[in-house]
């Protein structure tokens, strides 16, 4: 056997995946699942469950700025300590070196970062909302961007599958807004909420809900045969959970697919490009480079699953040029890399609560309180903008930062601090975004980075629709905490830019004519069908609710797809 | 305005009667004594390093349990300026130890200390630019790094590393707050 055939042979493999992170991990575990030998290629760094957590149990007097961004941090990720928390020395180190890992800014956007094992879904949030009918059919009923090429119905099976899988604690409240799923027992609301829960539903109809929240409230056997313990209520879960009290595809889905003995996983290689086999008419294989060797290998499979996230993923099939492809990679229709959507964050209101005085926590709560969208909904219709928002937030007893502002100092000041504060409550929204084709990211006709790969351009920003939102966002939240009886209702709009809400997708769409969109209802490429991908790009519109359980559902309906059809020698 | 001027002032405040200059302003006044603060270069004398450590003992003094200089928070204070503050916060620092100098801080009795920090709390309500004023800084820095510190934070709080549950919870008469 000649060396080239050898080497062609170590590196073949049913299945690719690019990306280990929230969608990679998962496609993963279903192709791995279904008898698939799957090679998983991820561009950062190997961080091991567990012992990959170094932060997890330091005690607060072991960070040493104590949760603040110092400067160098600031100046090393500085996209990602735009985002609340992410620059403190708890996590910024398992967030990307923007500096090392720099992108253009034409507008600005605050692209967040993780490239390691399990890329975001390490230091994701959890909150867990399955999408609504509407959400797939506002589209086409309003003539916005593309009609989306699957109803909920298709996606309501592969969600319960996700959901009994990940481990999703949350209440079920039978809304049509916000459809019930597979659940956990839910977390408590705190008493001030329950309280603000009551006054919203006598004075406005509006339900309000605990979060759905992707903690282990009480672990099944699916999860404990993965090492997966119930939560300790510590709310550190951005550090890395010792206890897999919270699912990552480091918790999850890569153990899951590990133990059935077929994947393999590369690290520290970045696909660079996607093969394209010109006679084939598929795609081949893809072309990495080692991000500290700087050597160039090749790996070749039947299907190709992108899961870099969204943006990567656009940049990945910008960059992967062939005869066929001159424009990149399943590009005929010219959308990839636009309609970047996003979920518009940063705004809403705080106030302080009189009352509750012997109500307290023991425990932290990894959770939110839930207000599900109302605005276009039902018989409300706003005539400033279509779509809608969600609010998240929650109260809490003040610690003694409260000092800080308060007068005074000495030992009755101390002593004072040491007793748990007044309740405070802040709420606020993550809103809708339209697709819009202007909204972009490309690649930069000459700027390199440090592979020599195009450097990637952000050009997306709100528009009048989201401006109209966010105001509403700011006065119903004032509206509603007022209505509630709590006092010195103060708004907050944080300056921000697309990207802040971490949600980006849509640049690679779904849609069923390859004119207009990238992917067809299964997440083939439509030009290229051994490739799939189930990432945020996928998506066709944004919905308000937090993405992340829809992207994994997608991406398991997708690989039951694609195994299926290669069964039947249909790819 | 002199030493003198400034104590007055003070003693007026602690017999409840306001008056007007204020040790801020009077800063502005003398702007030759303004210190060069370029960023990376912010270090304190070993005076300013006592006052800073006297104001900070002041805020969290030493009672039956720790206080501010027992943890190290004046040198946090110094660590944090440095590391995470940039040159404006070190600008408007460096203001406020120039103003306590002058009025000769070290020099006071602990009353007319305290009636200076109750005189800068006050005047500091009045500062509308968006720098971070003097006392602020101290202020919230000496809570920061006492109340995160191993031994502030067990004196004070009732520390829970791991609390493996989450419950509703009915505070009992002058319960302490949790810390996690
Ligand atoms: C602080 C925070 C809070 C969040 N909260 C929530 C929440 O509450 N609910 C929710 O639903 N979502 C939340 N999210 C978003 C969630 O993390 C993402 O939706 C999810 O991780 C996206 O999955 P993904 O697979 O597309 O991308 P990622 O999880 O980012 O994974 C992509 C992986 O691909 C790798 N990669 C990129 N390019 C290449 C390449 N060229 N070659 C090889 N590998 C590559 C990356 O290194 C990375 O590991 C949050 C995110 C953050 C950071
Ligand atoms: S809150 Fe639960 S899941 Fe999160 S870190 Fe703590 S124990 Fe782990």
């Amino acid at each position: 056997m000649n060396l080239n055939i050898k080497s062609k042979k170590n590196n073949t493999f049913d299945a690719i995946v690019v990306g280990s992170g929230m969608s990679g991990g998962f496609a993963a575990k279903e192709l791995t699942e279904r008898g698939l030998k799957v090679l998983m290629i991820e561009r950062g760094h190997e961080i091991k469950h567990i012992e990959g957590y170094d932060t997890a149990m330091k005690q607060p007097w072991e960070i040493e700025h104590r949760g603040k961004t110092s400067n160098i941090s600031a100046e090393e990720r500085w996209a990602n300590s735009r985002f609340w928390g992410l620059g403190s020395e708890e996590v910024v180190n398992h967030l990307t070196n923007d500096k090392k890992n720099p992108y253009i800014e034409k507008r600005a956007f605050d692209w967040i970062r993780a490239y390691h094992t399990g890329g975001k879904s390490m230091h994701w949030g959890r909150q867990s909302y399955r999408w609504g009918k509407h959400d797939f059919e506002a589209n086409a009923k309003e003539g916005i961007g593309i009609d989306w090429p699957i109803r909920y119905e298709d996606l309501e099976p592969w969600y319960t599958h996700v959901e009994k899988f990940v481990g999703i604690s949350g209440q079920k409240e039978g809304l049509e807004v916000l459809p019930d799923g597979h659940f956990l027992p839910a977390m408590p609301l705190f008493a001030p909420e329950a309280h603000f829960k009551n006054k919203m539903m006598e004075r406005f109809n509006r339900p309000v809900t605990v979060g759905r929240v992707a903690n282990l409230t009480q672990p099944q056997d699916i999860h404990t045969s993965l090492g997966r313990a119930s939560c300790q209520y510590r709310n550190k879960c951005q550090r890395g959970c010792p206890y897999g009290g919270y699912y990552s595809s480091l918790s999850g889905s890569i153990p899951a697919a590990m133990r059935t003995n077929r994947l393999s996983i590369l690290h520290d290689s970045i696909v660079a490009e996607i093969i394209y086999d010109e006679q084939k008419k598929r795609a081949s294989g893809v072309k990495i480079i080692n991000q500290n060797t700087m050597q160039t290998e090749e790996y070749f499979a039947k299907i190709i699953f992108l899961n870099a996230g969204s943006i990567n993923t656009a940049a990945l099939m910008l960059n992967s040029k062939s005869n066929r492809f001159q424009n990149g990679f399943g590009n005929d229709s010219d959308q990839v890399g636009r309609n970047l959507m996003d979920h518009q964050l940063g705004s809403g209101a705080t106030a302080s609560i009189e009352g509750f005085e012997d109500d307290y926590v023991y425990g932290q709560r990894p959770n939110a309180m839930y207000i599900p969208r109302f605005r276009n909904w039902g018989n409300d219709k706003q005539t400033a903008y279509l779509r809608g928002f969600g609010y998240q937030g929650g109260a809490s007893r003040e610690g003694w930062s409260r000092g800080v502002g308060a007068d005074g100092f000495g030992a009755d000041f101390k002593q004072g601090l040491t007793k748990p504060g007044a309740w405070t409550i802040s709420i606020g929204g993550f809103g809708e975004i339209l697709p819009d084709p202007n909204n972009r990211i490309y690649l930069d006709p000459e700027k390199k980075d440090q592979w020599g790969i195009p450097m990637i351009v952000t050009d997306a920003a709100f528009v009048e629709n989201d401006w109209a939102m966010r105001k509403d966002i700011i006065a119903s939240a004032v509206e509603m905490l007022e209505t509630a009886g709590f006092k010195n209702v103060t708004p907050y709009d944080r300056p921000t830019h697309m990207g802040l809400g971490i949600h980006d997708m849509g640049t690679a769409r779904m849609g069923r004519d390859p004119k207009t969109s990238v992917l067809n209802a299964f997440n083939q490429v439509h030009n290229c069908k051994n490739v799939f991908v189930t990432d945020g790009a996928a998506m066709t519109s944004a919905s308000c609710v937090n993405p992340s359980i829809t992207y994994m559902a997608l991406t398991a309906r997708a690989a039951d797809y694609a195994v299926k059809a290669l069964k039947k020698k249909d790819l | 305005m002199n030493r003198r001027e400034v104590i007055k002032n003070v003693a007026l405040m602690l017999g409840g009667a306001f008056s007007a200059p204020t040790l801020m302003a009077m800063d502005n006044w003398e702007s030759s004594t303004k210190p060069n603060t370029n960023g990376a270069a912010f270090n304190l004398t070993s005076t300013q390093q006592k006052i800073v450590a006297e104001i900070a003992e002041l805020i969290i003094p030493k009672t039956d349990t720790v206080g501010a200089k027992d943890v190290g928070v004046p040198a946090f204070i110094e660590m944090m300026l440095k590391d995470c503050y940039k040159a404006p916060e070190h600008q408007s620092f460096m203001e406020g130890l120039a103003s306590m100098e002058k009025v000769k801080f070290l020099e006071l009795n602990t009353d007319e200390r305290r009636g200076v920090l109750k005189l800068l709390e006050q005047e500091t309500k009045k500062i509308t630019s968006k720098t971070t004023p003097f006392w602020r800084l101290v202020k919230e820095l000496t809570l920061l790094g006492y109340f995160t510190s191993e031994a502030g934070l067990k004196a004070s709080f009732e520390y829970v590393q791991i609390p493996g549950k989450l419950e509703l919870i009915k505070l009992k008469p002058n319960q302490k707050a949790y810390a996690y």
